[in-house]
């Protein structure tokens, strides 16, 4: 998954929803994006806000919060779109606010107990970091726990094919 | 590395594909009775170049096989095997089995059982194709057509041999003729000049000197008359000319296959005698050479070649005299392969130029848009837009390669004899159109054999000839291409259908249609009328399938029948995919596409003209008939639906497949313009109602509404009632 030579050690985006800190693999981040508010769609579900123009592509955009089954965010100033490729395909997610980006390492994963928000399995596992950004912002001082998100897992396409 | 290999790979399953389409028209135009000298070399060359290709891959099934299929053809070339009909179909049968093993190189299919057809190729080697055998080995592999010999013969080769009064064995004359040229071999004379571009083109020349030694040859002089001098000298071009001396025993084949590859624009020359070249620095050592060899008289003319004709003399004349292995004359092409996401990535950016340029003019004050620079921008803007587009265009023959195949299995499974016509096969249109049609097509011409076609008995019993014809077209009209398929067969039976349709539930027994209507009905889910449901056809899916993939390209199927004389089934399809001309609407403040194709006019409702019929339906009086209108802001659950009354919207009336016309009401039209198509599954998936996107000169996205779906209600059942009988 991670193209990073040193196969132990690999770089996580972290961001904000809620009260909770996520974090996706870097290698599959394609920009970060101020949130614009997209093109409705009809006849699907409500975590699809609609589709963007990202540089001539339409990309579908997903409230985030929503898909792994929580109130949907507000979009405030600092509300972003985290642009990510999963399995060759583009998708747009709505988060509260990206955080840091930090070098984390593989063997400091831990499996992912079976927590309870909507699907265990989008978890991909979880993490601690020290980045000083999100401790600040956290108020915290001995790290911070980080959800790291599988990405194929929640892959449009498969939930999409369902719905439709 | 091995990405590498695999992009290698993909290249030569391209040219396997090139190859293949090469063949099969050579062969098809053996069948049709062109033997000639170029067309056989041509199914020749690509069967070889299909053979050299799958042994530097590893394929040994499809080398071994298409080594097998190319020796046959070699002796054909040779003119050691008559090109009849009997070896012909054999050849296609081959053929076909060959598309086979590469499909099954490529993983798409199992490797094909080759052995009757590996039989009969030997076959026609053992027998030389001798015009009484020649129909056996066919029987071998393709069975049914010879039930309708009217001969009644009965193809075994042993007996065939044991009937011969005179023993006749024509390999043995034909080589007999040989034998007396290699009696007294005349060496043969070649001259090879590369082009000065043979490097650059991949075409080493001392690869083919080199083949040339190998064939027991020596190279007796070289000429240096065109290497410049040492500084002038461009390491990377060919400069010298080679004259070489070959044993006379060998084949005049063999030294044509030395020049399969030789790049374009190479003077190649070869005869048996001597040549004598007008160029003084050549000239001498060749006497030399030739004072040393014992020569024969040039007697056997019959076999010689005239002596070749001095450089200076026109390529063509040239080109004519060897047409094979000489391509130097022949106006070539220049092509390069472009990987089709480059060509995508261009059309995307156009589109993106062309709605930056419409950004621009809206910012500008009407006094700079008036400007000349303006309107320049935007036609050259237009012309890269058409130009990029016809990049994508490709001839329609690639979806109609795929269909003498076909036939031929067809003529096999159901006994019926069948010609196919295929009419403007060349007419271009987008890649996307062509890669989509080829399962309507498919269906169509199954249909077409299955349901269209009589048996023989009963062509006879109509007074028709035995073979049925199936004519295959392709024209283009403005922006629609129009791809047809006729039969010659019995036409709809429309008492069955109807029959079939009321039993189905599909229509009303007391339904009233007119003919249009019931020919309609075949395209109807889960109608069949094939009595017994039939490997090829009559799973009740064939024209479903066929209408809605057509409908899904924004085209249409129009049906046509005369009883005894035939169907025509006839694709109406967008020339691109790419670009539609659209109608902006605005549904509670969202701006959507109307495709205007399906635009008949637009109504503003006066008060009291839409009515509620239902709870949900309203009707609109139009001129003394009733409409439905469906409001779009409700099917989308776009706002409190009613926001605004009928009379402050408009009603665009639409004409649809399945509904007839239709009314939509929209709060109001924006703008009416041509916009590039996004699909929406690239990125998520497709979505009911909705034909994909567009991006408009504000860098907002539009949604392109599909009138199909919107329109045609739901239920199946109804979906397909034709018009009229909606009560």
């Amino acid at each position: 998954m991670s193209s990073i030579d040193n196969s132990d050690e690999r770089k996580i985006v972290t961001f904000s929803l809620g009260q909770q800190i996520f974090g996706i693999d870097m290698s599959a981040l394609i920009e970060i994006r101020e949130w614009d508010e997209p093109t409705p769609l009809p006849g699907v579900p409500s975590y699809i806000k609609g589709v963007t123009n990202l540089r001539g592509t339409v990309v579908p955009v997903v409230g985030l919060a929503e898909r792994l089954g929580w109130a949907p965010s507000v979009v405030h100033a600092r509300s972003c779109i985290l642009v990510v490729n999963v399995d060759g395909k583009q998708a747009g997610f709505l988060v509260d606010e990206v955080a840091d980006i930090v070098l984390i390492k593989d063997s400091d994963i831990r499996p992912a107990p079976d927590v309870e928000i909507g699907e265990a399995s989008v978890i991909a596992g979880l993490v601690k970091t020290t980045s000083r950004t999100i401790e600040a912002a956290h108020g915290s001082t001995d790290g911070i726990m980080v959800l790291l998100l599988d990405l194929d897992a929640l892959g449009l396409t498969r939930q999409l094919d369902m719905a439709a | 590395m091995s990405d590498d290999l695999d992009d290698i790979q993909a290249i030569f399953f391209e040219e396997c594909a090139e190859g293949l389409a090469t063949a099969e028209s050579g062969l098809s135009a053996m069948a049709a009775g062109d033997v000639s000298a170029k067309v056989i070399a041509g199914v020749f060359r690509a069967v070889h170049s299909i053979k050299g290709g799958a042994g530097a891959f590893g394929h040994v099934a499809l080398t071994a096989f298409s080594h097998r299929f190319e020796n046959v053809l070699d002796e054909v070339r040779a003119g050691r095997i008559a090109p009849t009909p009997g070896v012909t179909r054999v050849m296609l049968t081959a053929f076909d089995i060959l598309s086979d093993h590469v499909a099954a190189s490529q993983g798409t299919k199992p490797v094909p059982a080759d052995d009757a057809v590996l039989a009969a190729l030997d076959q026609i080697l053992v027998d030389g194709g001798a015009p009484d055998i020649v129909a056996e080995p066919m029987a071998v592999a393709v069975v049914a057509p010879m039930d309708d010999d009217p001969f009644g013969f009965e193809p075994v080769v042993a007996e065939v041999e044991s009937f011969d009064p005179f023993g006749f064995e024509p390999v043995t004359v034909a080589l007999d003729l040989l034998d007396d040229s290699v009696a007294e071999p005349v060496p043969w004379t070649v001259t090879f000049v590369p082009s000065n571009a043979a490097l650059a083109n991949g075409g080493e020349p001392m690869l083919i000197v080199r083949e040339l030694e190998m064939l027991g040859g020596t190279v007796v002089a070289a000429d240096l008359s065109r290497l410049p001098p040492l500084r002038d000298l461009e390491p990377e071009h060919a400069y010298i000319g080679w004259t070489l001396s070959l044993p006379g025993d060998v084949e005049e084949q063999a030294i044509a296959d030395c020049f399969d590859f030789v790049a374009p624009n190479s003077i190649v020359e070869y005869a048996r005698g001597v040549v004598v070249p007008e160029d003084a620095p050549v000239a001498a050592p060749v006497v030399e050479m030739l004072v040393a060899t014992p020569i024969a008289p040039p007697a056997p003319l019959a076999v010689a070649r005239p002596t070749a004709p001095p450089p200076a003399s026109s390529p063509a004349a040239r080109a004519e005299e060897h047409p094979e292995p000489v391509r130097a004359g022949e106006p070539v092409a220049q092509t390069i392969r472009v990987d089709l996401t480059k060509l995508d990535m261009l059309l995307n950016l156009v589109g993106e130029l062309v709605i930056r340029g419409s950004i621009l003019a809206d910012r500008l004050s009407p006094k700079d848009q008036e400007r000349v620079e303006l309107p320049q921008l935007s036609r050259l803007t237009r012309e890269i837009q058409d130009t990029v587009m016809s990049l994508r265009a490709q001839p329609i023959r690639q979806a109609f390669s795929r269909v003498p195949r076909m036939l031929r299995d067809l003529s096999v499974e159901t006994g019926k004899q069948v010609i196919l016509e295929t009419i403007g096969e060349t007419t271009e249109v987008d890649k996307g159109v062509i890669e989509k049609i080829g399962d309507p097509l498919t269906h169509m011409i199954r249909n077409a054999v299955d349901h269209g076609i009589e048996s023989p008995e009963r062509r006879l019993a109509a007074g028709k000839p035995v073979q049925g014809t199936i004519r295959l077209s392709a024209e283009q009209k403005g922006a629609r291409i129009f791809v047809r398929v006729a039969d010659d067969g019995a036409g709809i039976d429309r008492a069955r259908v109807r029959a079939k349709a009321i039993e189905k539930g599909i229509v009303a027994a007391d339904a009233v249609l007119t003919d249009e209507e019931i020919d309609q009905l075949i395209c109807a889910p889960g109608f069949s009328t094939a009595e017994t449901i039939s490997n090829i056809s009559g799973r009740g899916v064939g024209m479903d399938v066929v209408r809605s993939n057509v409908e899904a390209l924004g085209g249409r199927v129009e049906i046509s029948s005369v009883p005894g004389k035939g169907t025509t089934f006839t694709m109406v399809l967008p020339l691109t995919l790419a670009i539609l001309e659209g109608m902006i609407v605005r549904l509670a403040g969202q701006r959507f596409v109307l495709p205007l194709a399906n635009v008949i006019e637009t109504v503003q409702p006066e008060p009291g003209q839409v009515r509620p019929t239902t709870t949900t339906g309203e009707v609109i009086e139009l001129r003394g008939d009733y409409l439905p209108v469906r409001r779009l802001t409700r099917t989308f659950g776009l706002a409190d639906n009613d926001a605004l009354t009928p009379e402050e919207s408009l009603v665009i009336i639409v004409e649809s497949e399945t509904a007839g016309h239709v009314g939509l009401m929209v709060d109001t039209i924006d703008d009416r313009r041509e916009v590039v198509i996004k699909s929406l599954d690239q990125n998520l998936h497709p979505i009911r109602g909705l034909g994909g996107a567009t991006i408009l000169g504000d860098g907002s996205i539009a949604l392109i509404l599909d009138i199909e779906a919107l329109v045609g209600p739901s239920a199946p059942l109804t979906r397909y009632t034709p018009k009229g009988l909606a009560a």
